[in-house]
């Protein structure tokens, strides 16, 4: 149980503030729907209204037709602001002479006061004493699971429960009857029985920020609250979505040949032809990359160091460089980031001695501003202390080693030496084995140069399906 | 004994917390009236009361070292009841505040929901009171009036409550509760009767109750029967 000291009430879904105005409109005296007695065997219960009723009236306020008038219907009742009198498990609404009746306010669905465990388990406790212990299988299973979760308040539970029964017997016969169908319509609509469709089931994307209706005394705190925000809100970054867009589009056009969704694998897609030359090629260390790979880490410096295998390769130009101490440097940096706890002291100490210490092996090239706060910073060791100067040699290294890569001759032999692996032949006869064709990747019907692979899947299927006309290739 | 004074107040609390409750779930009906907004406030304060009382109580209780180990951890449940309780008339509180906004009583063009609900909330308001009958006493606004005190209200009871949880240490989960699933059920046998009592209490008042009339007819049919089995019996002898 948590309290929130000065919560804010969570926002209301926008389609329950106007269901609640709908409802409201339906009560004008003269212009509403029409309201009949209820009549049980002794009392006279006023209120009620016959699914027809409603229906009617949606369609003469809304002048819209009788289908679209039942399902608006429909979705007030399954909201639980209407809830039918005769067959109350069956949220439905009925367009004939089924009674029905106005849920009250307090019970309206609400995201802004969602049911607790607590008040369900209350209401599970007063039907227990009513029908003498005899409840409905899942209403049993969830009082034994709540008796366990809030098994501390227990004790309350009872206690309320109680007090709320015989609170209640101070009313009428008749106010006590629709105030037990009013509990049993909110809690079918927050607890449906299994089975049911639950209506308060609603996705993050859902929520809209509305505030709330009733905002309390706007004090100090809402004000600050207010500029806090209105400054977050000046101080963000905005790009045009013209630029965003086209930015998209470029990585998009960029990365599509390297997408093996899009494009195809080669040699053949391991979950279609159970081959998987493709995966230990594309291995971490591999002796001849794809040229695909290769191609790569040409896109962008993360794209290189990404790779096991292309940051081994850069460290090979650097060391012709003699600059191999920033990539070493980079690499200690990351292995203090994302190491052990425990090591940290160790590998701070290991990485000041190596680089940082003046007279140092692998002295890196810091600028003095930088040094000063690594500096500063060793004294109080935790895993971030060597991020400014691992994001200077970092953009160092983007900034003049990456493009002379890109240029050498070591990546140029790379790229030559790479290997394009070739497609698979047809098989002629294990087709019949394995090939369950679900169906065909879009880059088997659209590659140009995919004829030979759709050729293949279509010989696969003759023996399962009609014989296919045999293509020309 | 102070266990049974603590007991005391908190049934107390509990049960003027039912009725709040009972009560704000008629805002907004065809039930609601400016008798049940001041109801509601002399309720509301009434909670406020026993709240307070049983808050001291049970602080200085608790701060108490020379207690022994059973008493405590009893001290500690009747705790986490209070706690419970507290956050329970927080939210209908809330509500209260939420639905008295919504539904103000003197606008003709603002209509009450027609759930159903005619009689009254006197009954459970003189409950909650512990009066024989309540007295309304109230301006004819106080359903606009009273909502700027509700607000203060919940302001000070979410700050009792924030107090309560910063200054005494009691973790809920080390509680286990006394009641088994079920347990309400065992008590229903004196519930029982007087449940029935009441109800029926009420039906003699109605005079078309079909079961009666039944036992009436049969009870009278064999009466006569009796009659002329003994007439004839006196005749033939």
């Amino acid at each position: 149980m948590t309290i929130s000291a000065g919560g804010r009430p969570r926002p209301h879904m926008p389609c329950l503030a106007k269901m609640e105005r709908m409802i409201v409109i339906m009560q004008d005296p003269d212009m509403g729907v029409k309201m009949r007695n209820q009549r049980l065997l002794i009392t006279v219960i006023p209120h009620a209204m016959t699914g027809n009723d409603i229906v009617e009236w949606l369609i003469q306020k809304y002048t819209i037709s009788e289908e679209e008038s039942l399902h608006l219907g429909n979705l007030i009742v399954k909201h639980g602001y209407i809830y039918p009198l005769k067959d109350p498990r069956n949220l439905v609404l009925r367009a004939d002479e089924s009674p029905y009746r106005f849920q009250t306010p307090y019970f309206w669905t609400s995201t802004k006061w969602p049911a607790t465990e607590l008040d369900y388990a209350i209401y599970l406790a007063k039907k227990n004493i009513r029908k003498q212990g005899d409840l409905i299988d899942h209403e049993k299973d969830n009082y034994n699971l709540l008796h366990k979760r809030i098994n501390h308040t227990w004790d309350f539970v009872v206690m309320q429960a109680r007090e709320q029964l015989r609170a209640a017997k101070q009313r009428r016969k008749g106010d006590r009857i629709v105030i037990d169908c009013q509990e049993q319509a909110y809690w079918l609509v927050n607890r449906p029985p299994p089975g049911a469709p639950n209506v308060m089931e609603h996705g993050l994307k859902q929520r809209n920020c509305h505030a709330s209706r009733v905002q309390l005394t706007k004090n100090m705190d809402y004000y600050k609250r207010e500029i806090e925000y209105c400054r977050k809100a000046m101080g963000r970054t905005r790009v045009k979505s013209s630029i965003c867009l086209e930015g998209y589009v470029k990585f998009n056009e960029q990365y599509v040949p390297h997408d093996p969704i899009m494009s195809g694998c080669l040699p053949s897609n391991p979950w279609i032809t159970d081959d998987n030359t493709y995966w230990t090629m594309n291995a971490p260390t591999v002796m001849t990359p794809t040229k695909l790979r290769v191609e790569r880490w040409g896109f962008s410096f993360s794209e290189l160091l990404g790779d096991a295998l292309g940051r081994a390769q850069f460290m090979e130009f650097l060391k012709k460089e003699f600059s191999a101490e920033n990539l070493s440097f980079w690499e200690a940096c990351e292995e203090l980031r994302y190491g052990e706890q425990s090591r940290i002291a160790e590998i701070m100490d290991s990485i000041y001695q190596h680089f940082l210490a003046p007279g140092a092996t692998r002295w890196v090239n810091i600028d003095s501003k930088t040094m000063e706060r690594t500096l500063e910073g060793l004294k109080t060791p935790h895993r971030y202390v060597m991020d400014d100067a691992q994001m200077h040699i970092y953009m160092l290294m983007k900034k003049d080693s990456y493009p002379r890569f890109l240029k050498s001759d070591l990546y140029k032999s790379l790229l030559a030496e790479a290997i394009i692996p070739p497609e698979t032949k047809k098989r002629v006869f294990p087709f019949m084995r394995k090939q369950r064709h679900s169906s065909p990747s879009p880059a088997l019907l659209l590659l140009p140069g995919g004829e030979p692979e759709a050729k293949a899947e279509d010989k696969s299927r003759t023996p399962v399906a009609a014989p296919v006309p045999e293509e020309e290739s | 004994m102070v266990k049974e004074e603590c007991k005391a107040l908190l049934d107390a609390l509990n049960k003027v917390a039912a009725c709040y409750r009972h009560m704000v779930l008629t805002i907004g009906g065809t039930a609601d009236s400016q008798n049940l907004r001041e109801e509601l406030r002399k309720t509301r304060q009434k909670a406020q009361e026993l709240a307070v009382a049983n808050r001291n109580k049970l602080t200085g209780v608790l701060k108490d070292r020379t207690v022994s180990k059973e008493d405590k951890a009893e001290f500690e449940r009747l705790w986490v009841i209070f706690s419970t309780c507290m956050e329970i008339l927080e939210v209908d509180m809330r509500r209260a505040l939420e639905l008295g906004h919504e539904f103000p009583l003197n606008v003709p063009k603002k209509h009450l929901i027609q759930t159903g609900m005619s009689g009254g909330t006197s009954g459970v308001a003189a409950r909650a009171m512990s009066v024989q009958n309540m007295k309304y006493e109230a301006e004819h606004n106080i359903d606009v009036v009273d909502l700027k005190d509700l607000e203060k209200e919940i302001n000070q009871v979410g700050e009792m409550m924030y107090e309560m949880e910063m200054k005494v240490n009691v973790p809920h989960w080390t509680v286990e509760a006394k009641q088994d699933p079920g347990a309400e059920l065992k008590s229903t046998v004196s519930m029982g009767a007087s449940s029935m009592g009441m109800i029926s209490v009420e039906e003699n008042k109605s005079f078309c109750d079909i079961s009666k009339v039944l036992a009436g007819v049969i009870f009278s049919a064999v009466l006569i029967i009796a009659i002329v089995l003994a007439v004839c019996v006196v005749k033939l002898s």
